[in-house]
């Protein structure tokens, strides 16, 4: 009993039991890697209280978007998934119907990738990183536009890489804004927020794999989109995939393919018994300076691309000014033709879609996979190591 | 459509540099100024390696680098790819391609970053593919285990007394580069600064060609504590003491600051900016790798810091790194005294990151990160220069994230001067007319500050004139003139002779 007693004596006196958090707003724009990361954001804002009901995302991306909301705010001349953001930002500052209390934008440093220990790192893009001080500038260049809005801007920095490192980081972030937090309430909503992500993760890759099997049993072709996550927003990407789907092909995201063991071995199998990767995720063969996570999974898919037989085609998808993707244009397609895989890429996309062209390049693309197609499958299974996990069920 | 095919694509992987080779092969380099490219060649001659620097890059080199490499790259890609490129061309006219192969290998640095400056090998590979010269060996001195290293072969060794040597040399050219930009506008016969520093930059090169050698433990010792380079220093200052300077010349002074390639060439990858400055009339403030490489440090250790409390060791680790940056400080102060304290100070990068941090994340790396807005911000508040110019390359990731949260510090600021300017290498007029602009200000800030500086301590141009004509010593190039509460160097001067006439200022 006295050794309870003492440090209670000696703490301070009980704070107030903490305000409910259910009634926080939390407004976060859609982008970047938010489009990969969001099921993690899901879990610690769960975790933490807040009422999901109230962790309010900006729309897709859109030009009306970026009239609308961002007009006036930028102050750099960039990509446009970064320079998009001014419009996000002023859609959950301005565009709201309720008031949000917090305006949160994550700057993610490092990103939780399946390759992560196989390659140099998984930073992500230097402008990606830092968009949340760039943007911010244009909300603060002539008055704080948060602090009129009365809300709260939250950036914290955050290496969702390095898990040890990330309660201490979001605690920081967090601690002037969410009432009554504590470090061990943190630690243990991020611990939420990985296992959100990660269940989110292996959901979506046992539909690839399902995906994947129906083509090995039908011996029918699938396409496989190399893109950054954003790309998965209809303004950035333009839905360039969801054009092709409409001709009956089945589309995988390299994001979320499969990565079972029986399926990694049989594919990479023979490179690491002749000694070019060490393992699956290696992808040393191809691309030494692995420091990019976006781009190394890049590298990795179009690896998988040219391995997978039933994978016939491979749609590369690149933003306008893409530095990260400029040096992997040559490599990425040299990879995938060299396998006999058809590669079409859409590379500079922009905020409009050039949806003439789309449609012509569609077109075409169709036209390749309905001639080809059998031939492409059956030429890359006859080059491949029999017993492929995917043939077997 | 291409054939199905089992020979899956490789990346280049270059044949290992053997040490019998030593003697027959070339290490090329460059992407540099000149004083610290002279004394590194001198450093690697001094490890019994043959050295050559590239020419320094030209605008041809940009067409080739764009033609020969994947669309889309960053400037300072281009050039550099570019310049290798046409080097070994014109090589392999004289020798052909494989004699090329055999007689020279390219050295450059590496990056752990994620912007294309990590990434350069795949331009150069490709540019190398497309101009035949597949079996040209080019190694990237990296960061980490997985780059090529282990494909590098035993002929370069990395040693401590090497790098020590490249250490060394980078101090002492920083510190002669930035005493000849405070000199040549001042100077009174045309010219003269440019030939001291060409003979103070050959009478470096013997002294690093000429370091005795030393075990490395020892040669860490010797570096730290023998008068050895510190000598050599006071000769270059007695070298510049005979240069004669008019500093009544009122001036604006600018400060380049901006992404490594572009902040530290002069040519024309970067339009010939800092030569440029000062025939418009401006005193330059030169960006010191020294100062780079300290950030680099401050970069490292933050890791340190983020991990305290988390990871077993990451204090002491801190706590090392932390003696090893005071070293590092220490030391060039050493050698900043052998030349009179003249040379500018290098910046507390406490001091960068405390300025920086409203507006930009310390730990947001690539590019001079949080230091470009950090050094804007420092330049400004110690009233460094009246203007700040930066250097980006077109489409630069990293650095215009940077630019961008300036527009923060210039909200705040509005009087701060910054010429943030985007290198393409090919739009010259634009990218200098631009500059232009800013600098007709940073003219009229310099004459007012001038004027104000007369006015309060109540002298004036021929008091002082008069005063320095009595004093000869004063229009010595090495004649130390306190920096006063002015950016300009003519008003600081007049500041002092105030206080040595005993007025108010």
């Amino acid at each position: 009993m006295p050794t309870l007693t003492l440090p209670r004596w000696l703490s301070k006196a009980p704070a107030a039991a903490p305000p409910s958090r259910a009634s926080l707003r939390i407004g976060i724009p859609r982008v970047l890697n938010l489009w990969s990361t969001h099921q993690f954001w899901m879990g610690l804002f769960g975790a933490l209280g807040i009422d999901p009901r109230n962790v309010i995302f900006s729309s897709d991306t859109s030009e009306e978007q970026g009239r609308q909301f961002g007009k006036g705010r930028g102050t750099v001349d960039c990509c446009y998934p970064v320079k998009c953001i001014s419009g996000h930002y002023g859609e959950l500052v301005f565009g709201q119907k309720q008031k949000l209390d917090i305006l949160f934008s994550p700057m993610i440093y490092t990103l939780p990738s399946f390759m992560s220990g196989h390659v140099a790192r998984t930073l992500t893009c230097p402008r990606v990183m830092a968009a949340p001080e760039n943007i911010k500038a244009g909300f603060l260049k002539e008055a704080d536009v948060f602090a009129e809005a009365g809300i709260k801007y939250v950036t914290p920095f955050v290496s969702l890489d390095e898990p040890p490192l990330v309660p201490k980081q979001l605690f920081e972030g967090f601690q002037d804004v969410l009432p009554g937090l504590t470090r061990a309430e943190m630690a243990q909503a991020v611990g939420e927020g990985y296992q959100a992500l990660q269940g989110f993760n292996d959901r979506l890759r046992r539909k690839s794999r399902e995906v994947l099997e129906w083509c090995a049993r039908e011996d029918r072709a699938c396409l496989l989109v190399l893109a950054r996550p954003y790309h998965m927003d209809p303004g950035i990407g333009h839905e360039i995939e969801v054009d092709l789907q409409a001709y009956g092909y089945p589309i995988l995201w390299m994001q979320y393919f499969p990565t079972d063991p029986d399926l990694m071995d049989w594919a990479f199998g023979e490179d690491i018994r002749a000694g070019f990767i060490k393992s699956p995720f290696d992808i040393r063969d191809v691309w030494p300076s692995s420091y990019s996570s976006n781009t190394n999974e890049i590298l990795w898919g179009a690896k998988v691309a040219a391995r997978i037989p039933w994978i016939a085609c491979v749609i590369r998808l690149s933003s306008y000014e893409c530095g990260m993707d400029q040096p992997t244009y040559t490599p990425v397609q040299q990879i995938i033709e060299r396998s006999g895989t058809l590669f079409f890429s859409f590379q500079d996309l922009d905020s409009t879609k050039p949806a003439g062209s789309v449609k012509i390049r569609v077109e075409t693309i169709t036209h390749y996979l309905e001639k080809y197609a059998r031939e492409i499958i059956a030429r890359k299974k006859a080059a491949m190591a029999p017993g492929c996990p995917l043939a077997q069920r | 459509m291409a054939t199905a095919t089992t020979e899956h694509y490789r990346a280049y992987t270059p044949k290992p540099f053997t040490r019998a080779e030593r003697d027959s092969v070339t290490i090329l380099f460059g992407g540099l100024h000149w004083r610290i490219e002279r004394v590194l060649q001198a450093v690697l001659e001094n490890s019994g390696y043959r050295a050559r620097v590239l020419p320094i890059a030209t605008k041809e080199d940009l067409l080739t680098g764009r033609e020969v490499a994947d669309i889309g790259q960053c400037c300072p890609t281009s050039f550099t790819t570019g310049n290798l490129v046409n080097f070994l061309r014109g090589e392999a006219k004289q020798i052909g391609a494989a004699e090329v192969a055999k007689r020279y290998i390219y050295l450059t640095a590496g990056s752990c970053g994620a912007c294309r400056f990590g990434q350069y090998h795949q331009s150069y590979e490709l540019a190398l593919r497309n101009s035949g010269l597949d079996a040209f060996r080019m190694f990237l001195m990296a960061q980490d285990q997985l780059d090529q290293k282990a494909a590098m072969g035993d002929g370069l060794d990395l040693n401590l007394p090497m790098t020590l040597g490249c250490l060394w040399g980078i101090f002492c050219t920083d510190l002669v580069q930035d005493l000849e930009y405070q000199v040549r506008p001042y100077e009174v016969l045309p010219g003269q600064t440019d030939a001291v520093v060409k003979d103070s930059v050959e009478y470096l090169y013997e002294v690093f060609r000429n370091r005795p050698a030393r075990t490395p433990y020892r040669s860490v010792f010797w570096h730290l504590t023998t008068p050895y380079f510190t000598r050599a220093l006071r000769e270059v200052y007695r070298k510049f003491s005979q240069i004669e300077v008019d500093r009544l010349r009122v001036k604006p002074k600018v400060k380049i600051t901006g992404e490594f390639y572009l902040q530290t060439v002069e040519g024309e990858p970067n339009y010939n900016i800092h030569r440029w400055l000062e025939a418009e009339g401006a005193e330059v403030y030169p960006a010191a790798i020294t100062v780079w490489m300290d950030y680099l440090l401050r970069l490292g250790l933050q890791r340190f810091e983020d991990y305290s409390g988390i990871e077993k060791g990451a204090r002491l680790k801190l706590g090392l790194g932390r003696v090893a940056q005071g070293i590092y400080r220490w030391t060039f102060n050493r050698l900043r005294r052998a030349m009179g304290s003249l040379s500018h100070e290098i910046p507390s990068q406490f001091e960068l990151r405390r300025l920086a941090a409203p507006y930009f994340h310390s730990r947001l790396d690539g590019g001079e990160g949080d230091m470009l807005v950090g050094k804007a911000l420092w330049a400004y508040h110690r009233k460094k220069a009246h203007m700040i110019c930066e250097l980006s390359p077109y489409s630069c990731m990293p650095n215009t994230m940077s630019i961008g949260a300036m527009a923060g510090v210039v909200g705040r600021y509005p009087d701060l001067l910054y010429a943030p300017l985007e290198i393409k290498g090919d739009a010259e007029v634009h990218a200098l007319s631009r500059c232009q602009m800013i600098l007709t200000e940073a003219k009229k800030r310099a004459q007012r500050e001038f004027d104000d500086v007369l006015a309060r301590t109540g002298l004036t141009v021929d008091e002082v004139r008069a005063y320095l004509d009595a004093h000869p010593e004063m229009k010595r190039a090495t004649y130390r003139v306190p920096h006063g509460d002015a950016a300009g160097t003519a008003a600081n001067l007049v500041l002092h002779v105030a206080r040595r006439l005993g007025r108010r200022g």
